[in-house]
């Protein structure tokens, strides 16, 4: 645990208690995310499909790295990971993102890939919203997450029709946000 | 639609196998079954039980999300709940 770095954040005002399981909550549901995503993205096929599967996979291993940048915060703020991962799996911010009964429904899939970058969205401001001005390094670091949830609702908004967003894929390395927290 | 006073409602916290309702704008939602409520817990912030209206005003999402949600009764008036004993 960084224990003068807790004590900071403590004496601006965060509970920071809730804030660790909050971040445990979201760290869960990154990593659920990577794994539910690998079976979406696997069946993301046929003519429909494969246009839509090079974001599924940017999107999944994003939520990876998501999941691996979290991870030192959680620690450093005194917190852990559960021991056992169905725990964690059943702690997630987020519902399991599963695939759909039609497979064939690329519409459905890209509704659960919505579903699941809302879900991250709404976690990351609720972050954002708690340490804003409090403690300076969650709230960068949960705003660089953020940035890239929303990159990925945005993309996956624009498959489902729902409007243009201005955003492209990404064009080489992913998480351009979160990239610094991995280093 | 069953009237809820806020005594009533209090009971659906979600704890010990029990449903799990929120009030929200004066209707009572069962969350019980959300993924997002286990244990009548939300986002470690909010428990079932309660009347959320205030707190959503600060959440990061609307009544919508609620409102996919069953909708088991209303929320009556503490003035409400008086007048009823």
């Amino acid at each position: 645990m960084a224990k003068v770095a807790r004590e900071m954040v403590e004496r601006a005002g965060v509970n920071v208690d809730q804030l660790v399981e909050l971040l445990v909550k979201n760290a869960a549901a990154e990593l659920t995310t990577y794994y539910y995503y690998t079976i979406l993205r696997c069946n993301l096929i046929g003519l429909d499909g494969e246009g839509i599967k090079e974001i599924a996979e940017a999107a999944r291993i994003e939520d990876r790295n998501h999941f691996e940048a979290l991870v030192p915060r959680i620690y450093e703020l005194g917190g852990q990971l559960p021991r056992d991962m169905k725990a964690f799996h059943d702690v997630s911010a987020c519902p399991p993102a599963y695939l759909p009964e039609d497979l064939t429904d690329v519409d459905a899939i890209l509704k659960v890939l919505v579903e699941a970058e809302r879900c991250a969205v709404r976690g990351y401001t609720q972050i954002c919203n708690m340490t804003a001005g409090k403690d300076h390094r969650t709230y960068d670091l949960a705003l660089a997450i953020l940035n890239e949830e929303i990159e990925h609702e945005s993309w996956f908004s624009e498959f489902l029709g729902e409007g243009p967003s201005g955003h492209f894929m990404r064009r080489g390395d992913t998480s351009p946000f979160v990239s610094k927290f991995l280093k | 639609m069953r009237p809820f006073s806020k005594v009533e409602l209090a009971r659906y916290d979600g704890m010990n196998d029990r449903p799990a309702y929120v009030a929200c704008n004066g209707k009572v939602y069962d969350v019980s079954t959300s993924f997002l409520w286990q244990k009548g817990d939300h986002q470690v912030l909010h428990r079932a039980g309660a009347d959320l209206t205030e707190a959503l005003q600060r959440a990061p999402h609307g009544e919508d999300l609620l409102e996919r949600l069953p909708v088991v009764g209303t929320l009556e008036s503490d003035q409400r709940t008086k007048e009823r004993r």
